[in-house]
């Protein structure tokens, strides 16, 4: 297979104290894999903790315990300030700042990384049109529909060129339609952008026509249960995926699994 | 892409509505109007109330007088105002960066809010002397307190998705306080300058009141005693056209800076 690019071994997470009776363990023994250009879902009950491990990976949060490798270099529980312009992380409610524009969002980005220069200006743009809102340029998060902040959100993960993108359950505030939309959206900019990505999401059918590889996680503490292999062709995978066979032979086996981890 | 709009929507600019300068001449109009025919047909006393357009006539023959007290008082503001914006919100910025601090001093900001300052007039006079331009202390600390507090409140209400997305990017502190915690605060922090206006207002009255000797809070005094009650009510509309002119200008400044709101 392709190249490591990051290596989770044995996370775990684990909020509170012991003594204090709070103790609350999320994640347990987590270990994954991740190759080049994969698309790795993740899916499980909501509240299982499947958006802290993502933000354990997006560098937001710490691990308890277990290590991480990013490119063969063991970079510990948390991935250090000076390798988080190597992912790009895309929240659940879009998560835009209000008080810039769509391309003000992308810059913030840059700013904070501090990556100037006519070619960054040229991706914000690029990056723009890769999300189909380049005419939006100038506008204000509240002058959007819900889609298309979602979309501004994917362009501000992508614009700092980072190797990973992290999807937290990107699609689960939208409406139905947007949402498939949406989903068919990210097939295409995976594509083309040709990113690792690893997304969280509790849908199994956009998890199907997403991923290379889906992880089921267990109800907390969190741990890996199953990971099945999406062998459906690229070309397959459209508007019409709901009339494969394999599409249908896979997803009655997650929806199996999923209902037994309920 | 897929549902991208290839028509550019117009973007809405907020547009000048002459109704929202007229309504409220008109109902200034109706008021003065009213006054007048009120006064006149009950033949009320010229000492109970003088009639609107007495008030006008008897300011501008004695305006020779009102004028370096209005100017006076209109400097006092001024300069206190001034350095009440930057004070409070400096303040705020220290206090917001403990927890600790916060909460030991946000009931302390309360309560200075809540006192009024023009009970410590006389033992500040007997601290600095006598001097009227002291009055701009007066000012200051009436108007820091109230800035402070709703600018301290902005800056501790901060969404955690936006502070995780500072840190998804690796934003130092000082980048996460300028460019997520300050922006996020900014509409509070214009609430706390505008209510600044009115607390500077009353601060520079109320100590003209108690000093004397200065100011149109002192010459209010002065006309009363001698029964020249349009002028009384003359530096009254001029303390107040003090306070309205500072707080235009600040919304004015608002709607060009806070233009994300809906």
């Amino acid at each position: 297979m392709q190249n490591k690019v990051f290596s989770i071994q044995h996370i775990a997470k684990a909020f509170g104290n012991e003594k204090d009776g709070n103790y609350i363990q999320v994640l347990k023994d987590i270990s994954m894999d991740i190759y080049e250009k994969e698309f790795i879902v993740i899916l499980g009950n909501s509240g299982c903790g499947k958006s802290t491990f993502l933000k354990i990976l997006g560098g937001i949060d710490s691990a308890t315990d277990g290590s991480m490798e990013l490119h063969g270099k063991d970079i510990g529980r948390e991935i250090p300030r000076e390798e988080l312009k190597k992912f790009g992380f895309v929240f659940q409610s879009n998560n835009l700042l209000p008080w810039r524009t769509a391309e003000g969002n992308l810059r913030f980005n840059l700013n904070t990384m501090k990556l100037k220069g006519p070619e960054w200006d040229k991706r914000v743009d690029e990056m723009l049109d890769i999300v189909g809102l380049l005419d939006y340029k100038k506008v204000y998060p509240h002058e959007l529909s819900g889609g298309m902040r979602q979309r501004v959100g994917i362009a501000r993960a992508l614009v700092h060129d980072p190797d990973i993108l992290i999807l937290d359950q990107p699609l689960g505030a939208l409406d139905a339609i947007t949402r498939k939309m949406l989903s068919y959206e990210i097939l295409n900019i995976w594509k083309k952008t040709q990113k690792t990505v690893v997304m969280v999401t509790n849908n199994v059918d956009e998890a199907i026509l997403l991923a290379n590889r889906i992880f089921v996680f267990s109800n907390k503490p969190a741990t890996i249960t199953h990971e099945i292999p999406v062998d459906i062709p690229l070309e397959h995978r459209n508007h019409e995926i709901a009339n494969d066979k394999r599409f249908n032979e896979l997803r009655e086996q997650i929806n199996e699994i999923v209902r037994a981890t309920l | 892409m897929t549902q991208s709009n290839p028509v550019k929507r117009v973007k809405k600019k907020k547009e000048f509505n002459p109704i929202n300068v007229i309504a409220p001449l008109v109902v200034l109009a109706i008021i003065y109007v009213g006054l007048e025919i009120f006064l006149r047909v009950f033949n009320v006393s010229e000492y109970v109330m003088p009639t609107p357009t007495h008030i006008i006539q008897g300011t501008i023959k004695s305006f020779h007088i009102i004028l370096p007290d209005f100017l006076f008082t209109l400097k006092i503001i001024c300069i206190g105002f001034c350095i009440a914006i930057p004070a409070g919100i400096l303040l705020a910025a220290l206090f917001s960066q403990f927890d600790l601090l916060v909460k030991a001093m946000q009931p302390v900001v309360i309560w200075l809010v809540i006192t009024p300052m023009i009970t410590l007039i006389p033992l500040m006079t007997l601290w600095l002397g006598t001097d009227p331009n002291l009055r701009v202390i007066i000012v200051i600390i009436q108007a820091t307190p109230i800035i402070c507090l709703n600018t301290l409140n902005g800056f501790t209400h901060v969404e955690r998705e936006k502070l995780e997305l500072a840190r998804s990017v690796g934003a130092t502190k000082l980048q996460t306080f300028l460019s997520i915690t300050f922006m996020n605060a900014m509409p509070q922090v214009f609430t706390g300058i505008k209510l600044g206006c009115i607390f500077s207002t009353i601060g520079a009255v109320s100590a003209d009141f108690v000093s004397r000797g200065r100011g149109l809070g002192d010459r209010i005094i002065k006309f009363m005693k001698y029964s020249n009650f349009e002028e009384s009510y003359g530096c009254i509309i001029l303390i107040a056209l003090i306070g309205i002119g500072l707080y235009t200008i600040v919304s004015m400044i608002e709607k060009r800076v806070v233009l994300w709101k809906k």
